[in-house]
């Protein structure tokens, strides 16, 4: 429980701090590159959820062969 | 070949993900450094992107429809060049636009020295770039208009599905089958997975776009709703044990709420009109000629039919599944 | 035949309102019988003034929510603040009293009602009690929130568009919620059910009275509000009108 909340004290001062820093990884990495890389995780995002949800189907599928 | 409409999906989802990746941007001007100007000799730094400069580009200033013309223009690059101006004082708005060739960047210096207004010079004649099949280059969105293409057909499947899980639930009501039930839970199954991605896909793009992974936004708390409203369908489900009082209290949930979401995503948005930060005018949910151009549109509404396609075969899937699963556990 | 698939499947959910008068004539409009509604709303009124406890319960938690608000921000609300705070309140207190709702009735006199009485008049009636139930405690809410939060934020008000907003927000959750308590008895697992269910389907209600009863507040004039109030009307009866079709379903088992 401790952990947790100095994890989250951890997480609002990283926060916090974001506004005033220079840009973050995250930022450069959007940003840069004529914010083509969003695009890139955009599409990568999409196909690890059909992925994920090819896998359920996969194991749903697998249990349906066992029992029959 | 009944199995036609799968080919389709494939196909359409296939070249509209290609087209939607591979067609450049329209070239555009995107920076000018220094960003504001006195009157005396000025060199200013141009750059392009995607353009292909040469060195017989033709650079202007224009200041409320007076012009000036470059002395001397040096083509570092296809997208940088270096233009040196005699900038005359008096000057009538405080925004200068920069011209080369056909490409305005609208606003992109300060002025000073403002006065009631100078003779315009009569720079030479520019024709416009033979047209080329390119997306629209949009400050802050640049290449991440391509993410129309995989982003927001994610909604449109999304809602295609909830409407076939409606559909199946009406059928519900007026005869009691449990196989329309298990079609319309699978059917929101399907466009929850949809909604999810979705949400986070926009998440994303709102972070590069507007700075923020959530906005206050008309189309956010639709989605959002959307979201709530079929995980409480599911709840409900889980919380009943008789198959056909399931059924039954499941479908009318399905029908009311679903109601209720169109009222939410189509008529509420325009009354609250103008906070949304979504092209479409205020959640309008189209999108008009200003926010989508033909080249956009004739990408993206393929794009939309393969994914609604892909979609109802993931919900085939699923319920072929489920009904194998009923079938062994008699 | 997509298409007639369609059309047979809104027939069967329309089959209830429209139904063909004995000799295959054209399809009537069942009428909404106004005696047996009548009947039921006295049959309400008589088994809420036996229960008088459930509505002091109401009002407490209203007039505890409120102090519980004022011993929090002591005054100095601004505007859109005020605004909020009044209709969360106003919201939670909407499902603490329309749970109760269908909770109240056991198996055996619904089946009793059932026998007698048309299911449409049931939702009717309740729907109508509900609504004015809720009409009167958003209005006590009103009095009680303006005492003790403050009237500074009404001065500019235009206060008859904001007591028609407190009205006509009171009766949308009323309809929203009766069809929703009625389904969360059902499923046999109340309050917990219902809150689950009912809160995304309040959203656009509560997302559209809250616009319009802070233009309200800031004295916007009638011929820009107008569409709100519009809105809020279509809503409520929207509500009303897909309670009236669909509650026959859930009643017979």
């Amino acid at each position: 429980m401790r952990t947790l909340l100095s994890f989250f004290l951890l997480l609002s001062t990283i926060v916090a701090n974001a506004q005033n820093a220079a840009p973050s990884w995250l930022e450069s990495t959007l940003y840069g590159s004529g914010k083509i890389n969003v695009v890139v995780g955009v599409v990568a995002i999409i196909i690890l959820g059909i992925g994920i949800w090819l896998w359920r189907m996969d194991r749903r599928i697998s249990n349906l062969e066992r029992k029959s | 070949m009944k199995n036609w409409w799968k080919f389709l999906g494939i196909g359409l989802l296939l070249l509209a993900s290609i087209a939607a990746l591979r067609i450049p941007l329209a070239p555009a001007l995107v920076h000018v450094s220094p960003d504001r100007i006195a009157p005396g000799t000025t060199d200013i730094t141009i750059t392009g992107y995607n353009t292909a400069f040469t060195s017989g580009a033709l650079v202007k200033l224009v200041n409320e429809e007076q012009q000036v013309c470059a002395t001397s223009v040096s083509v570092l690059d296809a997208s940088h060049l270096t233009a040196r101006f005699e900038v005359p004082a008096g000057m009538k708005a405080n925004l200068t636009d920069v011209s080369v060739d056909d490409l305005i960047y609208t606003g992109a210096l300060f002025t000073e020295g403002l006065g009631a207004g100078i003779t315009s010079a009569v720079c030479p004649e520019t024709y416009p770039a033979p047209a080329s099949f390119t997306f629209p280059n949009r400050s802050i969105l640049y290449e991440s208009i391509r993410n129309l293409h995989f982003h927001v057909p994610m909604w449109f499947t999304m809602i295609v599905l909830m409407g076939i899980s409606v559909f199946q639930s009406i059928k519900v009501l007026g005869n009691n089958s449990l196989d329309n039930d298990l079609a319309a839970e699978m059917a929101a199954r399907i466009g929850l997975v949809f909604c999810v991605l979705g949400l986070i896909t926009g998440a994303l793009w709102a972070r590069a776009t507007w700075g923020a992974f959530w906005t206050n936004d008309v189309k956010l708390n639709g989605a959002a709703v959307t979201g709530l409203i079929y995980v409480a369908y599911l709840v409900l489900r889980g919380s009943v044990q008789d198959a056909h009082k399931r059924a039954r209290l499941a479908a009318i949930y399905n029908i009311f709420a679903f109601m209720l979401l169109v009222l939410f995503l189509f008529v509420v948005p325009r009354l609250n009109a103008i906070d949304s930060l979504h092209p479409g005018n205020g959640g309008n949910s189209g999108f008009n000629d200003l926010d989508m151009d033909n080249s956009l549109r004739s990408i993206f509404y393929p794009a939309v039919l393969g994914w609604i396609l892909v979609g109802c075969w993931m919900y085939d899937l699923r319920v072929r599944a489920a009904r194998l699963a009923n079938n062994l556990d008699r | 035949m997509k298409v007639s698939a369609l059309c047979s499947a809104v027939w069967f959910s329309l089959r209830g309102v429209c139904s063909t008068n004995g000799e295959g004539g054209p399809p009537t409009f069942v009428p909404v019988k106004p005696g047996e509604i009548a009947a039921l709303l006295r049959l309400e009124v008589a088994l809420d003034l036996r229960q008088r406890a459930a509505w002091a319960g109401m009002l407490l938690y209203v007039v505890s929510a409120v102090y519980v608000c004022y011993l929090a921000v002591k005054g100095g609300l601004g505007l859109a603040t005020w605004n909020a705070l009044f209709w969360i309140i106003l919201l939670f207190a909407a499902f603490n009293a329309l749970t109760r709702s269908f909770q109240r009735e056991d198996a055996g006199r619904q089946l009793y009602l059932y026998t007698l009485v048309d299911p449409r008049s049931v939702i009717l009636a309740r729907a109508i009690y509900n609504a004015a139930s809720m009409v009167v405690l958003s209005l006590l809410s009103l009095l009680v929130y303006s005492l003790l939060l403050g009237t500074e934020v009404l001065e500019n008000a235009d206060l008859l568009q904001f007591v028609l907003a407190v009205v006509l927000g009171g009766i949308g959750f009323a309809a929203v919620l009766t069809l929703i308590s009625a389904i969360a008895a059902r499923a046999g697992n109340g309050i917990g059910l219902m809150a689950i269910l009912g809160f995304p389907l309040v959203l656009p209600l509560l997302l559209t009275v809250m616009r319009a009863s802070k233009l309200a507040l800031d004295g916007v004039a009638w011929s820009i509000t107008s569409t709100y109030f519009g809105g809020l009307v279509l809503l409520d009866v929207i509500t009303i009108t897909l309670a009236w079709i669909l509650f026959p379903y859930l009643w017979r088992d």
